[in-house]
């Protein structure tokens, strides 16, 4: 008999999850380069003031899903989501997690009170605070991958609006399905920017025989703005490619 | 009030959830719950039934999504949700009563979202007129966690219907909602605000809540109503339940009521069997009476200040009387100053501060408006609305995010008319100035009859003697010395009379005085001394804060000398920076970005070089070197704001110096800059900013989220030759086009640069603009060619 995945988590409790200093250091500009000590002594500064102060809240929830076509539709729901990109990636998933992810409203404060006082460290602070959803999704994808395994399946990776031609657009929906507001405080705007500003919704395929590789570069939206790739890098959501 | 009997001598039983309900009964995910009202009432109506059948003295309609922006994909209205809904709940209730059910907007109030208070406050206002209409007995503003929307909703409320009205607020187990607010600054806004009923629902469970509703028991003087959760969601055969029986629920939902609890009910998870259950538990016991005193606090939206238990300093700097530079930065809309001032106040031990921007040729509403948006946000400091215009008051204590205190009222007839309205209807804390129309008193007996008349008209609004502050008004020593102790004994016999707390203006004593500080000090800690609580003073004084921590020591306020010890422990160490002599030269400071040692030795070179002999030699060419470094990527963006930073504050004391000597300012030109409308990142603009300040352009900074208005207005007034306007997102670019099109369309003839991750060269040609920054180095580049044209 199949296990049951465990298809719905809240958690509005401190996570440890680390901030990782050379992606800070990366998301700031020195690639490699060598970091002057007072900007290196912020740094270790806002880490710490962030692991403090922000929430490390989360909301998922396990749909079983059909596809057809590039339409996806999640059983016992409203709720559908269409794109070659997103049913590519989701290929042969029985199961889709959708989560959404939340540093809280703390940090997007002191943010603003830091570029009132001292801009450097505001700038600073928010390279951080990326560094730190960044590192909360993949804490969250690991955990349902883990929960995946156990119960006898694969995941893919996660896959949020904005990447390939799923647009942004679907974000007031997922909050809606997921009741976000409530849960863990996480709203949108009507120009479809989350709110708390360091937020991140998702999508993870479940299935005996799913791709869980990254996405290609390629596509996705900002490909063509992408700050990241100019240098040949990637954002870490992606693989990065050559041009 | 028939709610009021009712709650004299009874339990009053809501519901349990309604969502649970609805799930059972086949609404799906991210489905419309409201939407059952219209194509399935019967189900509604059985759910209510169910409920009423239980024991439930109230129940709530299916109303807690019905407001506009929620229902804006479905093809139904507010009004024709909520009077369907109040009709299936009048038709199921019976004698029992029905409650409005007003849940949040689904948006993230200004300044961190973008919905204003007024627009909420329309949304909330549509819901409560539609519920009235159709016949509700309650409002129940319900699963708030932002303060601002509760006060919005209540306004709502109060202002067009004449509905009981239960609010509760939604807690984490940190005991703060999820956007910061603590149990008692809830409790004094919410008192404030007038409502019938404050409390607790959703979140958690009756377990998790306890410490936070015996917090609020502790303090509420209105009766408390709670609604936990049916314990905590776990995983049972692949289904979501929540942990506790039914019978564990009534039975801590029960001891609850037992510590003063009154208004009962259940959320998420609960059912019908949880409330008949509840109901059954009840019936073995009585309702406690909270017999809490009413406590002197005012609050922002996340921390409150009580007076009374210690001295408490409200900071006065933000005043221009007198105040060269506060009135320069009011008339070019600086905020930025003002901000500053602030955060001054903050940092050396202000606990409240005083907010007057009275100055005859600038708009007072508009700037308090646009003042106290800003700073509420930004400093957790309780605010007092500091103006001798009732208008500004009002619009002021309308706005605020907390309870704040109004500064003031006087003994005439007049003044009292027109503020303790305002006072009562937004429950603001109030200075009472010991004053009428005969002038400022001599005695301390006069003192005490005008703050006598003062506090008994103020009840007759129904203003608790508890929200008022008695200022017992100092006169100089100079002028009026026989009276200056007539002052101080007043305070004591006031407080004798009544349950009022004392603040003073201290710094008047002194006018006219050689070594005023000196007056200043002693005269503050005789006032202490006296049982001021409160002194309106400069916390950015030494001399004034050194008497006030010393008061506490003595006065055993800061137990076992913590508070000054912790301060005074490390003297040495506090002036160490300030005789330490600045090796390096200024230029080396800009580019190693050493903001702390920038202040001094400009002041230093200014000693024998011109205003603009510093600029042109060492900050300028400091500049350009940083920027090149950065160009060929040896030093990164953290590095090159830190220099940009340190350059603003050497060009603050070049400015001052300027200022000193009644030169000409070096202004290069005066620039708009914007985030537009619907973005919400400002790290970008923030950067440009700095840099083009640093050049020497004056920069008006509008902000983020900028109507197209507001942008061509400014534009116009202040003769604008180039505006910068930025957008970070692919769905804000619309906005910027817009803007640049109003731009347009208004005349205005003005140069536009945009900048922004989603835009390029071509892409700001197609929407209009003149020119594109690809970074803050660019813009500055820009500006030289608009201005040197």
């Amino acid at each position: 008999m199949e296990r049951h995945l465990n298809h719905y988590n809240i958690n509005r409790n401190k996570i440890d999850i680390g901030i990782d200093k050379e992606e800070v250091l990366r998301y700031l500009g020195y690639e490699g380069k060598k970091v002057d000590d007072i900007t290196d002594l912020i740094i270790d500064e806002c880490i710490g003031e962030i692991l403090e102060i922000s929430r490390t809240s989360f909301i998922y929830n396990t749909y079983e899903v059909n596809m057809e076509r590039d339409v996806i539709f999640f059983k016992n729901t409203n709720f559908k989501i269409k794109g070659e990109d997103i049913s590519n990636h989701l290929q042969n998933s029985k199961k889709c997690v959708i989560m959404a992810v939340t540093l809280g409203n703390e940090v997007d404060e002191r943010i603003r009170y830091y570029s009132k006082v001292d801009l450097t460290r505001s700038l600073i602070f928010d390279a951080c605070t990326t560094a730190a959803i960044e590192a909360l999704c993949d804490w969250v994808e690991r955990l349902i991958k883990k929960m995946s395994i156990k119960a006898g399946y694969k995941a893919t990776t996660r896959y949020s609006p904005g990447y390939g031609d799923l647009s942004i657009e679907i974000q007031p929906k997922i909050l809606r399905l997921l009741d976000t507001q409530k849960h863990i405080g996480l709203t949108v705007t009507d120009s479809f920017i989350l709110l708390p500003k360091k937020s991140v919704t998702a999508f993870i395929g479940i299935g005996k025989d799913v791709k869980s590789e990254s996405i290609d570069c390629r596509n996705c939206s900002l490909y063509k703005n992408c700050l990241f790739e100019k240098e040949g890098d990637s954002c870490g959501n992606s693989k990065p490619v050559k041009k | 009030m028939e709610i009021q009997n009712l709650l004299k001598n009874n339990f009053l039983l809501f519901d349990g959830a309604m969502g649970t309900m609805l799930q059972k009964r086949g609404l799906k995910g991210g489905q419309l719950p409201e939407g059952f009202n219209i194509h399935s009432p019967e189900i509604i109506y059985d759910i209510h039934r169910k409920y009423i059948e239980a024991g439930a003295d109230i129940i709530t309609a299916n109303t807690f999504g019905a407001n506009r922006f929620k229902l804006k994909d479905s093809p139904y209205s507010t009004d024709e949700i909520i009077s369907e809904a109040i009709k299936i709940a009048r038709k199921a209730a019976g004698d029992k009563l029905v409650a409005l059910d007003i849940g949040s907007t689904g948006k993230m109030m200004k300044p961190f979202g973008t919905l204003g208070f007024d627009e909420a406050y329309d949304v909330f206002k549509e819901q409560v007129i539609a519920g009235k209409e159709a016949g509700a007995d309650i409002i129940l503003i319900e699963t708030i966690s932002d303060l601002y929307e509760a006060r919005a909703a209540i306004l709502a409320a109060k202002e067009n219907s004449d509905l009981p009205i239960f609010c509760t607020m939604t807690f984490q187990e940190n005991k703060r909602t999820l956007m910061a607010t603590d149990s008692i600054t809830m409790v004094q806004v919410l008192e404030g605000l007038g409502v019938d009923v404050l409390g607790v629902n959703c979140s958690l469970g009756p377990r998790q809540l306890r410490p936070l509703i015996d917090e609020i028991l502790k303090i509420a003087t209105i009766p408390v109503m709670i609604q936990p959760n049916a314990g905590l969601p776990i995983l049972r055969n692949g289904e979501t339940v929540y942990d506790l029986t039914p019978l564990e629920f009534a039975e801590e939902v029960k001891s609850m009521a037992q510590n003063g609890a009154l208004v009962l009910g259940g959320c998420c998870g609960t059912d019908p069997v949880f409330i008949k259950t509840l109901k059954e538990a009840l019936r073995t016991i009585t309702p406690k009476k909270l017999d809490n005193r009413k406590l002197t606090c005012a609050s922002s939206f996340k921390s409150t200040v009580i007076f009374g238990k210690e001295v408490k300093v409200i900071g006065e700097k933000i005043n221009p009387t007198g105040k060269k530079k506060l009135k320069e930065a009011l008339r070019n809309n600086n905020i930025d100053y003002i901000i500053s001032q602030a955060i001054a106040q903050k940092e050396t031990g202000s606990d409240i501060l005083d907010i007057n921007l009275g100055l005859p040729e600038i708009d007072e509403k508009e700037m308090m408006k646009r003042v106290i948006m800003e700073l509420q946000s930004l400093i957790d400091l309780p605010l007092q609305i500091d103006s001798v215009n009732p208008d500004v008051i009002e619009a002021a204590a309308r706005i605020y995010n907390g309870k704040a205190i109004i500064n003031s009222v006087n003994g005439k007839t007049s003044s009292m008319e027109k503020i303790f309205p305002i006072v009562k209807k937004y429950g603001s804390l109030v200075i009472g100035l010991t004053l009428d129309e005969e002038g400022l008193p001599k005695t301390a007996k006069r003192r005490v009859e005008i703050a006598s008349r003062i506090v008994e008209k103020a009840k007759s609004y129904g203003i608790p003697e508890e929200n008022i502050l008695i200022d017992c008004l100092v006169l100089t020593a100079s002028a009026a010395q026989e009276s200056v102790m007539e002052t101080l004994k007043a305070i004591p016999m006031i407080k004798a009379k009544y349950n009022v707390k004392t603040v003073l203006g201290a710094s008047n004593i002194s006018f006219g005085l050689p070594n005023r500080k000196i007056i200043n000090s002693t005269y503050l800690a005789l006032a202490l001394g006296c049982g001021l609580d409160a002194p309106i003073t400069d916390s950015t004084s030494e001399i004034l804060m050194d008497t006030i921590r010393a008061f506490k020591v003595i006065a055993n306020q800061d137990r076992e000398c913590k508070e000054y010890i912790d301060f005074y422990g490390q003297e040495p160490k506090r002036h160490k920076s300030q005789e330490q002599k600045i090796e390096k030269d200024l230029k080396q400071i800009v580019i190693d970005g050493i903001k702390e040692e920038a202040k001094l030795k400009t002041k230093e070179l200014l000693e024998t070089k011109n205003p603009m002999e510093v600029v042109d030699l060492y900050l300028i060419p400091a500049l350009d070197f940083v920027g090149e470094k950065y160009e060929k990527q040896e030093i990164f963006l953290p590095q090159l704001i830190r220099s940009a930073e340190t350059v603003k504050i050497a060009f603050e004391v070049v400015k001052e110096k300027i200022l000193l000597n009644g030169d000409e300012k070096i202004s290069k030109g005066r620039i708009i800059l914007a985030t537009v409308k619907g973005d919400v990142h400002d790290i970008g603009k923030n950067i440009v900013k700095i840099l083009l300040e640093n050049y020497g352009f004056d920069v008006i900074d509008l902000g983020r989220d900028v109507e197209s208005e507001k942008i061509v207005s400014t534009a116009k007034a202040e003769n604008i030759k180039l505006v910068g306007l930025s957008a970070l997102m692919t769905t804000t670019l619309q906005s910027m086009e817009d803007t640049i099109k109003e731009l347009k369309n208004n005349g205005i003839l003005c140069s536009i640069m945009v900048g922004g991750a989603v835009l390029n060269k071509e892409y700001a040609k197609t929407i209009g603009a003149d020119y594109y920054g690809k970074d803050a180095r660019e813009s500055v580049s820009i500006a030289k060619r608009v201005f040197d044209a």
